[in-house]
């Protein structure tokens, strides 16, 4: 409240300014404000690679890693009987549809392992696996945790989701 | 373990009130509805994190106040332990483990484990299957925490395929219209993943609870009866055996499930899964619910509870609290006896009662004994 009346203002105009002209990109359903996000018209990343997530926000966070490379779809949400969300109310045709035509090498299932999200991602690896390799995120212990300070839940998760050693 | 204090702060008809526990036994005093079963409901809710009396965190807070909280101090082989949970009427829950608060409240299981016994218990022969997975579902959360991770999702998966069912559309005689298999198929695996899962575990918990509480029935009924607990979950063929390989088990789940598909349709509810699990206990092989006496399903209750108390210092290398809410009056000075030996020194044991004349005078002997009135804890002064 202690702020100059014009910096609220000015604040206020973004907000509206971003509500007003941030859509959806019509090939990934990222948060865009031209009709292909920036993401997706990037000539120098990986075509071959779809990495699906349930959020915009999600999008968001693989990008701060700067480890990723290909491309993105955002599903905008998840599987939910409960909440009247089934497969159609989320872009998942448009998924098939891109994977089917455009010939993508893996499509990286990265969904939370909620219960819905390991529906979306069962109903998901269902779908996609005539086309593609399908894959998905390791879930497990966070870098630089001590084995012994990990909670039993992730702990039993990590133990089932071990691998040979290579 | 041994509980040292606790604290009730707005916690049902406690405003403020701290208790000390001084000896391996207290008994707990006082009239109806003053107060002594909420203490034991307190200790219940850090062990198991629910109460069997609700299952909403409202009906714990005092009248009239937002938040509730119950702090204890937990002495435990390897030191001290205290514990703070904070219970909201909006239903959020917080708790705090050693100065650290813990991200999930599973994470609380194991720090307190407790066997309750108390009147009710005689539902576990006599009511519905519901109270025995009840009963077992809350031993298994405390020998294996992770439990309650799977009983969470599986229940989750539940509510949602129900939705599923529930809300699909349907023809004028009721028949779901359209084909819901397709959408049903990524839930049925849930359900048969984590489903398999609670089963394998239950399964094996009984076996182990089994010769714990046989021998123990035998005892206390002087070698005359026999017991047998049978699991008999819902999806299960009869085939011996069937639930030590887990992959039969899931193939026995998915047969089960496309056999009751219909039915499910039909009723818009899961038919199928370790919800509809029922233990059945037979006595010399008699279904000990339609054919028991009242004395037989007291001794089998007791003898329940008293392996419970084994199974959990066995597996976690300590003993667990008991509770005996308002039930010791109920028992003849025989079995009286039988529970005091177990007990002897190495289980804390909580007692609430109305009165001290049915206990046998060995239990008052080394007693602690306070009074509960109206949501005050006093230590009784002259007896």
């Amino acid at each position: 409240m202690n702020r100059p009346e014009a910096e609220i203002e000015a604040l206020a105009q973004a907000l509206l300014e971003a509500k007003a002209q941030v859509g959806q990109c019509s090939v990934c359903f990222h948060l865009s404000a031209e009709p292909v996000c920036n993401i997706c018209r990037a000539p120098n990343r990986d075509n071959q690679t779809i990495c699906v997530v349930a959020d915009s926000r999600d999008v968001i966070a693989l990008e701060k890693t700067r480890e990723y490379r290909g491309k993105y779809h955002v599903l905008g949400g998840l599987i939910s009987p409960m909440d009247g969300i089934g497969p159609e109310q989320l872009n998942i045709q448009p998924l098939i549809r891109r994977v089917s035509q455009q010939g993508t090498g893996e499509v990286i299932l990265a969904i939370s392992p909620s219960v819905e999200g390991e529906t979306t991602t069962l109903y998901l690896g269902h779908l996609l696996k005539p086309f593609t390799t399908v894959t998905r995120i390791a879930f497990g212990l966070p870098m630089g945790g001590d084995l012994e300070y990990a909670d039993e839940v992730t702990l039993a998760r990590a133990l089932e989701g071990r691998r040979e050693l290579e | 373990m041994f509980l040292t204090s606790l604290q009730l702060r707005h916690f049902r008809n406690y405003a403020d009130q701290a208790v000390t526990f001084s000896a391996p036994k207290t008994i707990v005093l006082g009239e109806n509805a003053q107060g002594k079963s909420n203490l034991l409901e307190a200790v219940e809710l850090l062990s198991m994190l629910k109460s069997h009396r609700t299952s909403r965190d409202r009906d714990l807070v005092q009248d009239g106040q937002t938040t509730a909280q119950i702090t204890a101090a937990i002495d435990r082989g390897v030191g001290p332990h205290s514990v703070k949970m904070t219970l909201r009427s909006s239903g959020r829950r917080t708790s705090v483990l050693n100065g650290e608060t813990l991200k999930r409240q599973i994470d609380l299981l194991g720090t307190l484990n407790t066997v309750q016994f108390s009147s009710l218990d005689l539902d576990l022969v006599r009511g519905g299957p519901a109270y025995r997975r009840g009963w077992l579902d809350g031993l298994l959360v405390q020998l294996e925490p992770f439990y309650a991770h799977l009983l969470n999702q599986y229940g989750r998966v539940l509510r949602q395929r129900n939705a599923l069912l529930r809300k699909a559309d349907r023809d004028e005689t009721g028949f779901p219209v359209g084909d819901l298999s397709a959408s049903l198929a990524v839930w049925d695996a849930q359900l048969a993943a984590l489903g398999t899962r609670l089963i394998r575990r239950r399964a094996r918990a009984l076996e182990r609870l089994t010769p714990l509480a046989q021998s123990w029935h035998e005892q206390i009924s002087g070698q005359r009866e026999e017991l047998q607990i049978v699991y008999r979950p819902s999806v299960a063929r009869e085939e011996p055996g069937l639930w030590t390989k887990p992959e039969g088990l899931q193939s026995a789940f998915f047969d089960k499930l496309k056999q009751r598909a219909i039915a499910e349709q039909v009723n818009g509810t899961s038919l199928v899964g370790p919800h509809r699990d029922e233990i059945e206990f037979l006595i010399n092989a008699t279904p000990a619910r339609q054919y028991g006496s009242q004395g037989q399903q007291r001794t089998l209750v007791l003898a329940l509870k008293l392996a419970e108390l084994k199974l959990i210092d066995d597996v976690v290398g300590e003993p667990p609290l008991l509770l005996l809410d308002d039930v010791l009056a109920e028992l003849d000075l025989n079995r009286q006896n039988q529970l005091l030996e177990v007990i002897q020194t190495r289980f804390q044991t909580l007692i609430t009662t109305t009165h001290l004349s049915a206990f046998e005078a060995d239990w008052l002997k080394s007693s602690q004994i306070l009074t509960v009135e109206q949501g005050k804890i006093l230590p009784a002064d002259s007896l």
